[in-house]
Parts: structure tokens; sequence; C-alpha cells
């Protein structure tokens, strides 16, 4: 996801604003970009989402069928979560199989959503071990000015929080909405010289040597973590991000507030 | 004769940065190992590789192939990452450039020297001095360049040995590329001598024990005639 | 096995570890013929052969970066590394573990040193146990050493995990399976994290716990790897290895 080569000047420029306590666009360190989340924005799909963070747009959106269970979790529902990096969202994207990055951010995205029993997969069974429901969770990045990985992460649970099971198309019943036990968010945070900074835009992800993305539950606890990047992060640092992501977390799941 | 440590990247090495040298780096005012290898503390501190890929040098001798041919360039394998560039002009005649394989074609061997490397590691070689040549007879052998000095001794006590034993020529090229030519037994022999030079590079007393083993085989190959 | 009632009894695990230890680990370094550099490694249950290409030349060319070199890492599962056939080829988890192990390792690698080159990194989980991908980014930093490869240090990993609400080091496959969390981490010798993955549930308290042990751990196997490089050449190292080059030889 890089854009290959970042001006020096560029670089040098965030750091040293960095070092001085500031951001290019003004923010604090802990301050994300205004962030708006709208769900149903996708008719055709079960549950649909699309989150913008800043100038970052993503449409998630969740389909639903029954399929065969795995035969060691015969009684649970699938998820399956999909995300591409399509050209439209950024100049260096480009068309092809998904590569390395997009599937870290999708793999990532459905850390979170599994690792936190999100969705109460149990009651996800039609009938035990021949057929269950299947939950795609497609993510379709639009825009991509920076932290995809947050906005992947919202827009997930905010499409889950939107999806209804689609019991009428297949003559199961009632439509009901999806279970969920859960609403995990996704805080990523990037180190700039010894400064801690979350939500990176564009050219912040671009010159960070690495990035950490924590996901917590809603009782603070985590439930998947990922770093990303060839630079490195002190075991003190990782424990700081640990911590902001949390209160941080509670923030953003504001917005999903009311959501249905 | 003194024992000379293993060292491991990133093993600390000495507290003075102006002592570092080949093979290691300085942070925070220490010296480390970059490299694998044997630590070398007589006049600054040095590792020397145990192991790696050959990297040209400006002014290495070095023995190289053909592998393909443009208008104005040879280009050759030099057994390392970066491939050696022959320009016409550093061919030691004039050369009809509508005809550059008359002269040297692909698969062809050659003598030749590392004339420049730039930073970039586009290497540009000459075979206009003396020695330097195209090997059109004889055979080659690859072996790990760090086993090179080696195979030549202290002094080229090693490769003299086994030039006057076996009565061959041998050129050694520092990326690890030996060319022989002599009686075919003789070089036979010395193909399997460098061969045990290059699997007990790193014990001791090797100059003995190569005399040891070469009076056998000789003596071995008078008994079978 | 089914799951047992409790996985710590009398504060020891199933295969008699205490939170602390770890499986038994043996690496050795130096172990293919044609690979620049090679190890193999007995982590628990896992059997793993790293082995490094490099530096070569770059195919295709327009991945060259003119300035460094390029390292490139492929974590690939034998098919019959686990219980179930796994289809050969990589899939989704080993793209991603490929790209997290690459970036473990890639800040070590002094890759400024062979501009337009490529550094293979290839790792086969010949045997799957809990912990391949530590498993292997340990191996693999032993292979780049061996392969002569100039680097700042080694890698070290290893995963801390979560068991009957415990967290304990190095989790068995058993443990793995039944256990409610697992923390992946990589770290160089300089104390610095260079791989950190997390999935399960793990308070915040329990976070910090977990990765001081990690860092423990990881300094015990950072020992063992450069035990690993040492025995090779063993005992009989001489000092004219370090004959400096006086150009070719020639008796013409």
């Amino acid at each position: 996801m890089s854009e290959d080569v970042i001006a020096e000047i560029k670089r040098d420029y965030i750091f040293s604003l960095a070092a001085q306590g500031d951001r290019a666009d003004g923010r604090k360190f802990d301050e994300y970009r205004p962030i708006s989340v709208e769900v149903g924005v996708i008719d055709k799909a079960e549950g649909s989402s699309r989150v913008k963070i800043g100038n970052t747009q993503v449409i998630v959106g969740v389909k639903m069928q029954p399929g065969e269970p795995f035969p060691d979790t015969p009684d649970t529902g699938v998820i399956i979560t999909n995300l591409e990096l399509v050209p439209l969202a950024s100049p260096t994207f480009e068309s092809g199989p998904p590569r390395e990055d997009a599937i870290e951010l999708a793999r990532v995205t459905d850390r979170g959503v599994r690792e936190s029993g999100a969705i109460d997969l149990s009651k996800l069974c039609i009938e035990s071990g021949q057929k269950v429901w299947m939950v795609f969770i497609d993510v379709h990045v639009l825009d991509h000015d920076g932290n995809l990985m947050d906005a992947a992460s919202l827009g997930a649970i905010a499409a889950l929080k939107n999806t209804k099971v689609p019991n009428t198309k297949f003559g199961l019943g009632e439509d009901v909405p999806l279970p969920l036990n859960d609403v995990p968010v996704a805080v990523t945070a990037i180190n700039v010289g010894n400064a801690i900074l979350l939500d990176p835009s564009l050219d912040e992800g671009n010159v960070a040597p690495c990035r950490l993305t924590v996901i917590t539950n809603k009782e603070g606890a985590l439930a998947g973590m990922q770093k990303s990047g060839v630079g490195t992060l002190t075991p003190d640092q990782i424990k700081y991000i640990v911590h902001i992501a949390s209160e941080k977390a509670n923030v953003l799941r504001e917005k999903l507030e009311g959501i249905q | 004769m003194v024992e000379r440590e293993v060292v491991v990247p990133g093993d600390l090495l000495g507290e003075d940065p102006k002592l570092a040298s080949h093979g290691t780096y300085v942070q925070d005012g220490k010296v480390y190992s970059a490299n694998y290898g044997l630590v070398d503390r007589r006049s600054n501190i040095k590792v020397i590789p145990l192991s790696g890929r050959y990297i040209p040098a400006r002014g290495d001798l070095v023995i190289g192939k053909v592998n393909d041919v443009t208008r104005s360039n040879w280009i050759v394998d030099i057994n390392s990452p970066y491939e050696g560039l022959l320009h016409v002009s550093e061919f030691p005649e004039r050369v009809d450039q509508d005809n550059m394989s008359k002269y040297l074609h692909v698969g062809e061997l050659i003598i030749a020297k590392v004339a420049d490397v730039d930073p970039s590691m586009k290497v540009e070689l000459t075979l206009r001095e003396e020695h330097l040549r195209i090997l059109r007879q004889g055979r080659v052998i690859d072996i790990s360049h760090v086993k090179i000095p080696r195979v030549i001794g202290r002094n080229g006590s090693m490769i003299s040995m086994l030039k006057k034993e076996l009565d061959c020529s041998i050129f050694v090229g520092q990326n690890g590329r030996i060319w022989l030519r002599g009686d075919e037994k003789m070089v036979d022999l010395a193909i399997r001598t460098i061969f045990k030079i290059e699997r007990e590079a790193h014990t001791s007393g090797l100059t003995d024990k190569i005399k040891e083993y070469l009076k056998n085989e000789l003596e071995t190959m008078r008994n079978q005639k | 096995m089914s799951k047992p009632e409790k996985l710590i009894v009398d504060g020891k695990r199933l295969d008699g570890r205490g939170p602390f230890d770890m499986r038994p680990i043996k690496f050795t370094a130096g172990v293919l013929k044609r690979a620049d550099g090679s190890c193999y490694l007995e982590f628990g249950g896992n059997k793993v052969m790293a082995a490094v290409y490099g530096p070569r030349e770059v195919h295709p060319r327009h991945m060259q970066n003119a300035s460094r070199a390029i390292v490139r890492y492929r974590y690939n599962m034998a098919s019959f590394s686990v219980e179930e056939r796994k289809r050969p080829g990589p899939d989704r988890r080993s793209i991603e573990i490929s790209k997290v192990s690459r970036e473990a390792l890639e800040g070590v690698v002094m890759e400024e040193l062979y501009p337009r080159s490529a550094i293979d990194v290839f790792v086969e989980i010949l045997q799957a146990d809990a912990g391949s991908r530590v498993a292997g980014i340990n191996a693999a930093s032993v292979a780049l050493a061996d392969a002569g490869i100039p680097m700042k240090c080694l890698v070290s990993a290893v995963a801390v995990g979560k068991i009957d609400g415990e967290v304990v080091l190095d989790l068995n496959k058993d443990e793995d399976n039944y256990g409610s969390a697992d923390l992946p981490i990589a770290m160089n010798q300089f104390g610095e994290i260079t791989l950190c993955q997390m999935d399960g549930h793990l308070t915040e308290e329990e976070f910090g716990r977990a990765l001081d042990m990690a860092v423990d751990g990881c300094k015990k196997i950072h020992e063992l790897q450069k035990q690993a490089l040492i025995e090779k050449y063993g005992q009989d190292i001489t000092p004219d290895v370090a004959q400096p080059i006086e150009g070719g030889e020639t008796n013409e």
C-alpha cells in the first residue's frame, strides 16, 4: 500500500512537526479525522455501510447464504472476509488478484470480528452438519487517503449491525437481525520519531516505519493485534498504544450507537 | 597460534568506534559485528565472513563467463549478484561492432579485471592489461569466494605447492572461480585438492594436511601405472 | 485430542512444563548444499527448514530497487505437515504470514549494501505444531546469517498464549486449540519488537505480562541461535583463514 518513493522533504516535514507536538493537518496526536458512518447504503446486500475517516472511504457489504459448515464445527455459521484495493481508490492500486496488503487488511478485519465473538455463530445453524449461514463480509475501498485498516474494521462491524438474516429469501421464516454479541473496534497508531500518532493520514502512514493496529472489544479487552511494516516498536511503546487504543475505541464505538 | 573467535551479527566487539572496520558497524558509540565470521583485532576490529556471495570491487581479478553480447558490450557472469560489462573499448584489439561474437562469444571464459564499480553496482570489466585474456582451453571450477585466501595460502604458498607438485597452470579468480590446465589426471587431482581445501578451510594445519594428501594421492597414482 | 477438563494442573501444563517454559528447541545451521545459507529447526513439534539465496539478480527486473536489496520471504506449509492434508500452494494465511515475517526480518538486514539485488528467504514448514510462524522467523534469521548476509543482529521470536485463564509461554498444539489467546512476538537483539500479532482475548494487564514473557523467551532463543552458528564451525578455527587476498595467481 506504500506509495513507494516518498519525497524526503515530506518525510522531514512530518518528523519535525511531530517532534514539536504537531501534525500537518493540525490534529492532536490522538485525534481522529472526522468519522461518518452510514448504513443500508446497498439494498441488494443483507447489510451494508459506508464509512469515511477524513477522505478515506470504504463501502462494506454483507451477504448471507446457506452453505455447508466446516466438518469440525457442524453447528456454527461461517465468516468469510474479503477486501479489495480496486484501482479506482488510488493511483498506486492495480487490478489483478489481491496482493499481500489487501490480504493482510482483510485478515485483520476478519480477526477483529471473529476473535471478539462479535457474531453469535451458534445461532446461525440451520441444520446441524448440513446447512449453516455463511456470512460474507466484503470490504470495498473507494478512496484511500490513509488508515484503511480502521475504516475497513469500522465498516465491517457497522455493516454487520445493519444485517438481517434473509430467512424469507430461502424459505426459512421471517427475516431477523443478525445476532451480535460484541462490537470490536480497531485503532491504528504509528510511531514518528518518538511520537505516537493515531489515525495516520496517507502521508503520515507512508513515512512511518510501521503501524500497530489494536482491536478491542466493548469491555476494553484485546481481541486482535497486528504490527505491519518493517520498523520496530519498543515494548513500552506497544503497551502505551494498547492503553490509548482501548480508550479511543470507546469514542469510535459511539459512532455505531443506534445503528441497526 | 591464536584462536580467533567466531562471532554472529550483533555481537558487541568493542567500545571504540574508531577501530570499526570491515564487517562491523557502529551504533550508540559501540562496535558490533555485521557478519557471521571470525573477528580480527590485530590492528583494528574487523570481521572476516565465513560465507557470502562475491561482491566485485575495483581492481579484482576475476574469471567471467560471457552470457550475452550487445552492440557495444559483452555481458559477463562473474559469479556474483551483479553481472560485469565488458565494453568494446576494453577489448585488447579493434573490434568490428557488427560482428562482436567473432571476437568473444556467449559461453566463453575470460580472465578480466574489474575496472570500475559504481554505487548502483554497475560493474565494468577490462581485458586491456597483461595476463588478462580469453580462456579457450583447460577447466574451470567454482568454490566459495571466501575460501579463496586459503587456496592461495600465506604468500601464495598453497597455490605454488599445487602448481609445482602437479605441474599445472592454475589461475585463481577472486570471485571464487578457478581455472586449471595441465595433464588430465593432474588437473583432476588439483580439483579434488581444491575442493578439499574449501571443505577444510577453517581447520588448522591445513598446508601440512594438503601436502600429506598430495603426497599420498601421487603415490597411489604412480602405483596404479 | 478432545478438550481436557484442565490444561494446567497443579501449576504444570499437560506436557509437564511450567508457565515460563518453552518446548525443546534445536537449531542446526548450514544443512543444505545448494542454498547460500540454511537452518533446520525443531521447535516442539514444529520441523522447519529455512533456506536463503542471495543476494542475487532480481527477476522480474522491474522489482529491482536501485538503492538497496529487496528481501522476499515465502512461508509455505507442506501438504503433509498437518493432520488433514493441506492443499499445496500459497493461501491467504500463508501470504499474510510471509508478509509480516519478512517485515520482522527486513529491518536488521543491511539491504543498502546490495542495490538492485534480491535476498530470498524460503521457509518450509515440514511439520506444524503451534507457533510455526515464529519458528520460521527463528530459522530464517539463522539462515540469513549463515548465508553471510550482513545484518545488524539476529531476530528471535516466540508466542505467548492464554490457557485456563493463565498467560503462558509458547503454546503447543493442544493448548493452542483450546487456548483463548495467541500473541506471536519477534524481537531484535536491542529489544525492539519487529513482529507483533494477537488474536483471542487478553485484558490490558494480561497483555503487559504476556509481552514481558515473550521478551524473556526471545532472549533465550537468541542464545540458542548464536550457539548453533558458532557450533557449525566447531573448535578448529585457525587465524590464517583471515589471509587478505592479494590478487589472483598465475604461473604463465
